[in-house]
C-alpha cells in the first residue's frame, strides 16, 4: 500500500514489511469493529495504533497476538502467514494494560515462565531471566510475589516477561496508562531506549496522543474500526488527512467557513488563505492555538503575504498555568490563542480588540463532506 | 439502652457506644448458638463419658470405655475408614464433575451466566429425599440405566444398594456446593492472566496446569471441605441408596441412637466425626497458608 520513508537520526530508509495486516475484518455478530484494515510495520519500528476508545486498535492488537481470531483477511510476520496460528505458536511477546502477571508466582519464575514453556535448560533461563531482570532494573525483586510491587514496578516485570522471550514482536496495550505522570514519563523513555536498543518490531496501542508522538517511528490513527491516517508524528501533527485526525492529534482550533471560487476562504466578515484549495462551498477551518500570533495594536498593518489576518475582539482568558489561553470572538466564531505565560500579560481585558495572524500553511482546511 | 448511649456527647464514648450497638446486635445469636449448639455438644461430649446399661439404660459415671471399644473393635475401626475413603472419593468425584461446569460458569457473563447459575443453584429446591428416589429409580436392576447398558451388550454392573449407589447419589446432590464454592474461589482467575501464559508460548494443557489449576487452589479446597463434610454427615442418601448395606457414620450413629438405644456409643461417634470435622478444617487452613506463603 503505502511505501513512505521513515527518518530516523535525519537517515532515510525504506524497509521490508515485516507485520502485514491484509484486509483484516472483525465482526462481532453484525457489528463490525475492524472494516477492511491494511497494515505494513516494518522490522524495528516501533508503531502506535491511537484513537479513542472503542476504535478498534486493542481488537487489532489482539487479533495480531492470536487472542481472537479475524473474521476474514490475512496476517502474515515475516512472510509467515500466521492468521490461523494459536497463539502460543505466534512467538509474541505482549504487554496487557493489567500487566496480567501471575500472581501465585515470583517475579523470577513469571520472568521464566515463556523460557519454561520453550523447554530451555534450567542454566539457560536462570542466565537470561537474570539478564531480562537486569534490562528493567529489577534483579533485587527477583524473589518478591507481584502483589507486594508497586505498579511501576508490576509493568516492568510485564516488560520483561515479554522480552525475556525474544519475540518477533512486541505487542503493547496501553501499558503506560496505569500509571502516575511522572512515572509514564520515566517509562516512556525507557520503553523506547529498550526498544531501540534491541531493534525489536513493536505495536504499540494507546489513546495518548503525546505517548504516540513521543514514542514513535510511525502513528496509525483510528476511528470507528478505520484508519483515519497513517503516518510520522511530524505528518500526523502537521498534515492531519482527516478533521478527525486535526483535533484528536493536538489542540485546534475549528471554525466553519466558506471557500470561495478564488481560493479564498470566507470566516465571517474576513478573507483568509490557506496553502491547500478545496472545491468552493462550506468547509471547516483549523489552526494550532499556538500557531496564532496576537497583535494587540488592532490598527498596524500585516507581516506580510503569507500571513491570515483576521481582526477579533477578547472574550475570555483562562489561566492554564504554562500558557495563557485567549478566547478571541471573531464574527461568532471562537478562537483560541495559546502563549506561554512568561510572555503573556495579565493586563488584558474582555472585550479588547486585536489582530490574530497566522502562517498560510499553518491554515488547515477540510471540504464539508469530512 | 441505645437510645441513651446516642444521647451521650460525641468524643470517647462514641467508641463505647458502638462496642454496646455490637454488642446488642451479637447478644441474640450468641444466644441462639450457646443453646442450640454449643449446650447440646458439651452434653454430647460428656454423654460420650457415660456407661451404657443394656436395654438403653445410660448410667451416669466417667468412663473412657466408649472410646477404647471402639478403637479396639475392628467393626468400627473399618466403618471410621470406610466413611472417610468414600467420603473422599465422593469429594473427588464431586470436584472432577464441577469443575469444568464452575469453570465454565466462570468465563460465562450477563443472562446466560445468571440463566445457568440459577440451572446449577435449582437441585437445591428439591429435597434430598425426592432426589435420591430418583437416583434409585434411574439405577435399580432394571432401571433406565441399567437398559441402556444391557442394550449395548454389556452385563449392567449393580449400581443400587451398594456403595455405586451412595458416590453417584451423593456426588450429584453435592454438586451444587461444590460448583458455588469453586466459583466463589476462583477470584484470582483473570482471564487476561489465561492470555498472558498463552501468548508466552503455554499450549492450552499447559496453561491449566501451571497457571489455571494452581489460581484455583483456594476454591478447590475450600469445596472439597465442605463437600467432604457434607458427605461423611449425610444420612438420608446412604440410608436408602446402601440399602442397609452399605456401612457409615451416620448412618450408624442413627442405629446406636434409634433402634439399638445406646447413646453413649452414638455421643461418642459423633464426637469422632467431629474430630474429622476439624482434622478436615486444620488440613484446609494449612492449604490456604501454604498458597499465601
Amino acid at each position: 500500500m503505502m511505501h513512505q520513508t521513515i527518518k530516523r537520526d535525519g537517515v532515510e530508509t525504506v524497509g521490508d514489511p515485516y507485520l502485514c495486516l491484509e484486509g483484516v475484518n472483525k465482526k462481532y455478530g453484525l457489528v463490525e469493529v475492524i472494516s477492511n484494515l491494511n497494515l505494513e510495520v516494518r522490522k524495528g519500528e516501533l508503531i502506535a495504533l491511537l484513537g479513542p476508545s472503542g476504535c478498534g486498535k486493542t481488537t487489532t492488537l489482539r487479533m495480531i497476538a492470536g487472542l481472537i481470531a479475524p473474521t476474514a483477511g490475512r496476517i502474515a510476520v515475516g512472510g509467515r502467514d500466521v492468521t490461523h496460528i494459536a497463539p502460543h505458536g505466534r512467538d509474541m511477546g505482549l504487554v496487557f494494560q493489567s500487566y496480567a502477571l501471575f500472581p501465585h508466582m515470583t517475579v523470577a519464575k513469571n520472568v521464566a515462565f515463556g523460557l519454561e514453556m520453550r523447554d530451555l535448560s534450567r542454566a539457560e533461563i536462570a542466565q537470561k531471566v537474570a539478564k531480562a531482570l537486569a534490562m528493567v532494573q529489577l534483579e533485587h525483586l527477583a524473589g518478591r510475589k507481584p502483589r507486594e510491587l508497586s505498579g511501576g514496578q508490576q509493568q516492568r516485570v510485564a516488560l520483561a516477561r515479554a522480552l525475556v522471550i525474544e519475540p518477533s514482536i512486541l505487542l503493547l496495550d496501553e501499558p503506560l496508562s496505569n500509571l502516575d505522570a511522572k512515572l509514564r514519563d520515566e517509562m516512556r523513555a525507557q520503553i523506547r531506549d529498550i526498544q531501540q536498543q534491541l531493534g525489536i518490531t513493536t505495536v504499540f496501542v494507546t489513546h495518548d496522543q503525546v505517548e504516540a508522538l513521543s514514542m514513535c517511528d510511525r502513528i496509525v490513527v483510528m476511528k470507528g474500526g478505520l484508519i483515519e491516517q497513517v503516518g510520522t508524528p511530524h505528518e500526523i501533527y502537521e498534515r492531519p488527512a482527516t478533521p478527525f485526525v486535526a483535533s484528536f492529534v493536538g489542540r485546534t482550533n475549528r471554525v466553519k467557513g466558506k471557500c470561495m471560487v478564488d481560493g479564498g476562504i470566507q470566516i465571517g466578515s474576513s478573507i483568509i488563505r490557506a496553502a491547500s484549495v478545496e472545491t468552493p462551498g462550506d468547509v471547516t477551518v483549523m489552526v494550532r492555538p499556538h500557531r496564532i500570533l496576537i497583535d494587540w495594536d488592532a490598527t498596524s498593518t500585516g507581516q506580510g503575504e503569507t500571513a491570515n489576518r483576521i481582526a477579533a475582539s477578547l472574550s475570555r482568558i483562562t489561566f492554564v498555568g504554562d500558557v495563557i489561553q485567549f478566547h478571541f470572538d471573531v464574527d461568532g466564531c471562537e478562537f483560541i490563542v495559546e502563549e506561554s505565560t512568561k510572555k503573556a500579560q495579565a493586563t488584558h481585558r474582555p472585550g479588547e480588540k486585536a489582530m490574530l495572524s497566522w502562517n498560510v500553511g499553518d491554515t488547515l482546511v477540510f471540504g464539508a463532506d469530512q | 439502652m441505645t437510645t441513651a448511649t446516642f444521647d451521650l456527647p460525641v468524643g470517647s464514648q462514641k467508641s463505647t457506644s458502638a462496642a454496646g450497638i455490637a454488642i446488642a446486635l451479637l447478644l441474640p445469636i450468641a444466644l441462639v448458638n450457646a443453646i442450640g449448639f454449643i449446650l447440646p455438644v458439651l452434653n454430647l461430649a460428656r454423654m460420650s463419658f457415660n456407661e451404657a446399661l443394656p436395654g438403653g439404660g445410660i448410667a451416669d459415671a466417667f468412663t473412657v470405655a466408649n472410646w477404647t471399644g471402639l478403637l479396639q473393635d475392628g467393626f468400627y475401626i473399618e466403618l471410621i475408614t470406610n466413611s472417610i475413603v468414600v467420603s473422599l472419593g465422593i469429594t473427588l468425584a464431586t470436584l472432577l464433575v464441577s469443575y469444568p461446569i464452575a469453570l465454565y460458569l466462570h468465563r460465562a457473563s450477563g443472562a446466560w451466566r445468571t440463566f445457568l447459575t440459577v440451572l446449577v443453584i435449582s437441585p437445591l429446591l428439591t429435597s434430598a429425599v425426592v432426589r435420591t428416589y430418583g437416583w434409585i429409580a434411574l439405577l435399580a436392576d432394571q432401571g433406565p440405566v441399567a437398559n441402556a447398558i444391557a442394550a449395548m451388550g454389556f452385563q449392567p454392573p449393580r449400581m443400587m444398594f451398594n456403595t455405586t449407589g451412595v458416590v453417584i447419589g451423593l456426588t450429584e446432590i453435592l454438586m451444587p456446593y461444590m460448583i458455588l464454592s469453586l466459583m466463589a474461589g476462583f477470584g484470582r482467575l483473570d482471564p487476561k492472566v489465561e492470555e498472558a501464559a498463552r501468548t508466552l508460548g503455554a499450549t492450552p494443557f499447559r496453561t491449566f496446569r501451571r497457571v489455571i489449576l494452581p489460581l484455583t487452589v483456594p476454591g478447590i479446597a475450600l469445596g472439597c471441605l465442605l463437600c467432604f463434610v457434607l458427605a461423611i454427615s449425610s444420612f438420608i442418601t446412604p440410608k436408602l441408596m446402601g440399602g442397609g448395606r452399605v456401612f457409615l457414620l451416620a448412618t450408624e450413629i442413627y442405629d446406636q441412637a434409634i433402634v439399638t438405644l445406646n447413646w453413649p456409643l452414638a455421643a461418642t461417634l459423633s464426637m469422632l466425626v467431629l474430630i474429622i470435622f476439624g482434622a478436615a478444617l486444620a488440613v484446609y487452613s494449612r492449604i490456604l497458608r501454604m498458597i499465601e506463603g
